[in-house]
């Protein structure tokens, strides 16, 4: 499979706070990757640094198994943080100074406005519009003349529930097309509804990298209750394969390493005496999931 | 040619850009009206208390006109509203976070900053441009038939303009790429150019006008002084010595100086920066 993107071992440091630590990622062709994370998590100072606004201060990064040139940009529809415009120019004009950027002629950008709905006021101010329709415009101008790539960041941030059915709608087509998307996000539902793959940041490090469906399969979370809860949390927590537990309603929800079915635990219990009243098996959303990998690396 | 026409359209609809523009030559047109008039009211004034009074100064006649009105076009009250163009039309790119986009989009980071240059040297061809024809149609008005290598004598002094207008605004697209903020960086170069260079001025002064001091060779003053007087009689008898019949190489080479160290450090640290 074709790589697009190839990052390697890149670190970036603001100060005493380490943005990027080391971050290895491969995007392949055709893929909906997700870059997952909390606020400062390193998704922006990533992305700024494969698109050359920042520079790092180690590692390396390949677009299109080549060194990145300004060409390779040319290739890559990308919008970073707040959609950047000129306030004073008209969609249209501002939509013309990307074409004649990526060296365009102008022949799709009524198209792309179209495809935006901006097209009947593609005449007036990027000023008067609306956040939506800045919004929208921004992953219009990414899509201009059908790039090979598209980066988003935070595409849906600050949008009303419309809106972000909208774009996510939008994503959804053009991830359709073929057209492999980079997409940050620190919302989980957005991930897990767009994305195919997914890396998992934190402090600048990756947690997790792989398939969305691999990490939704994750079942290693059992929900447990005995007439003493007490003892019970007492005898989970000396299990081996122990590794968290939470306690809501007199339900135990426990998570043990390895993917241990609930048998085994109920088998380990019996052996400690405690009979339970309940035991069932939960499969975890990518929601618990993260939360868990955040709690296990806390760094 | 596509990097200009990408600037071109950056400043096409932009309506700050072209009051400011208006301003400026609402301001030039202004001097060029009043500066005979008021020369001529400072020669009465003095010739109240002489025995043989001065002559009349005439500003827009061949070859004169040409180093009087580019005299009047390059004081830095004047210079300062391209300049404040040029620094605006850097800072927008930041604040706007357009240049982001333009890197992203596939510029190159040398490529922005050659953008930029063009347009200081397109803005500095189209206002010489301007000006040689207005001195050049209130030249014909104004003089009795000449000959030509008469008419274009002092033609020198429209080279010496452009050199001026070039330099000045290299220094604006220096301080645009350093202070990034519009208002500070329009305010920091004002305060400069207006007050902190005068003052130095004040400060070192030699006992003659004409005598070299740091002053002479500091950046605002040596664009200044490429074009240092008018060419006008009476006021070479009042002070009593030749004021400039000529551009000179030299003082053309030390604003083309100061703007290529601006122009390197400009590269320099836009290239290392974050943006």
């Amino acid at each position: 499979m074709e790589t697009i993107l190839l990052i390697n071992q890149l670190s970036k440091r603001y100060g005493r706070i380490q943005a990027v630590n080391q971050l290895s990622l491969e995007v392949a062709k055709g893929q909906v990757f997700g870059i997952l994370g909390p606020n400062g998590s390193g998704k922006t100072t990533t992305l700024s640094m494969v698109l050359d606004l920042v520079r790092p201060d180690n590692g390396t990064f390949e677009w299109f198994e080549e060194t990145p040139t300004k060409e390779s940009r040319k290739r890559i529809g990308a919008v970073i943080e707040t959609p950047n415009f000129f306030p004073y120019l008209s969609a249209r004009k501002n939509l013309e100074i990307v074409a004649k950027v990526k060296g365009y002629d102008y022949n799709d950008i009524d198209h792309t406005l179209e495809v935006a709905g901006l097209f009947d006021r593609r005449h007036d101010k990027f000023k008067t519009y609306s956040f939506g329709m800045k919004q929208r415009l921004a992953i219009a101008s990414a899509l201009l003349n059908q790039p090979e790539v598209m980066i988003l960041d935070e595409p849906t941030n600050g949008l009303d529930p419309q809106g972000i059915a909208q774009v996510r709608e939008l994503i959804l087509q053009v991830a359709k097309e073929g057209i492999t998307i980079i997409l940050a996000s620190h919302l989980l539902d957005e991930v897990q509804k767009i994305c195919d793959h997914v890396a998992v940041l934190n402090k600048g490090n990756c947690l997790f990298a792989g398939e969305v469906h691999e990490v939704l399969a994750i079942s290693d979370c059992i929900e447990l209750a005995a007439e003493d809860n007490q003892t019970l949390k007492e005898a989970i927590e000396s299990h081996p394969g122990f590794k968290s537990l939470t306690e809501t309603d007199g339900i135990i929800m426990a998570v043990f390493s390895d993917n241990i079915p609930p048998g085994k635990v109920n088998d380990y219990l019996q052996q400690k005496g405690i009979t339970l009243t309940h035991l069932s098996e939960r499969k975890r959303t990518l929601e618990q999931h993260f939360l868990e990998l955040l709690k296990d690396n806390p760094s | 040619m596509k990097l200009i026409t990408i600037e071109l359209k950056k400043i096409q609809t932009y309506r700050t850009f072209w009051i400011i523009f208006g301003l400026y030559f609402g301001f030039l047109a202004l001097g060029i009206i009043m500066a005979e008039f008021m020369v001529n009211a400072m020669v009465d004034d003095v010739n109240k208390r002489l025995p043989i009074p001065l002559p009349h100064a005439v500003l827009f006649n061949f070859p004169d006109i040409w180093q009087n009105l580019t005299f009047f076009a390059s004081i830095r009250y004047v210079l300062i509203f391209p300049a404040i163009v040029i620094i605006i039309l850097t800072t927008n790119e930041f604040s706007y976070k357009t240049v982001r986009q333009n890197v992203v989009n596939g510029m190159s980071r040398n490529e922005f900053i050659f953008a930029k240059l063009q347009i200081v040297l397109l803005l500095t061809l189209v206002i010489t441009f301007i000006l040689t024809l207005v001195m050049f149609i209130l030249g014909l008005i104004h003089s009795d038939s000449q000959s030509l290598t008469m008419m274009f004598d002092k033609f020198r002094f429209v080279f010496g303009f452009f050199v001026q207008m070039l330099t000045f605004l290299c220094f604006a697209f220096f301080v645009g790429f350093i202070f990034r903020h519009t208002g500070l960086a329009i305010a920091l170069f004002t305060l400069y150019v207006l007050i902190i260079e005068p003052v130095i001025y004040f400060v070192f002064r030699a006992p003659f006008m004409w005598e070299n001091t740091i002053y002479t060779y500091l950046p605002v003053n040596s664009v200044v002084r490429v074009v240092e007087y008018p060419a006008i009689p009476a006021l070479e008898r009042l002070m009593d010595f030749q004021l400039q019949g000529e551009v000179t190489l030299l003082s053309c080479a030390i604003p083309i100086l100061y703007s290529v160290v601006m122009i390197a450090i400009v590269y320099w640290s836009f290239n290392r920066k974050d943006l």
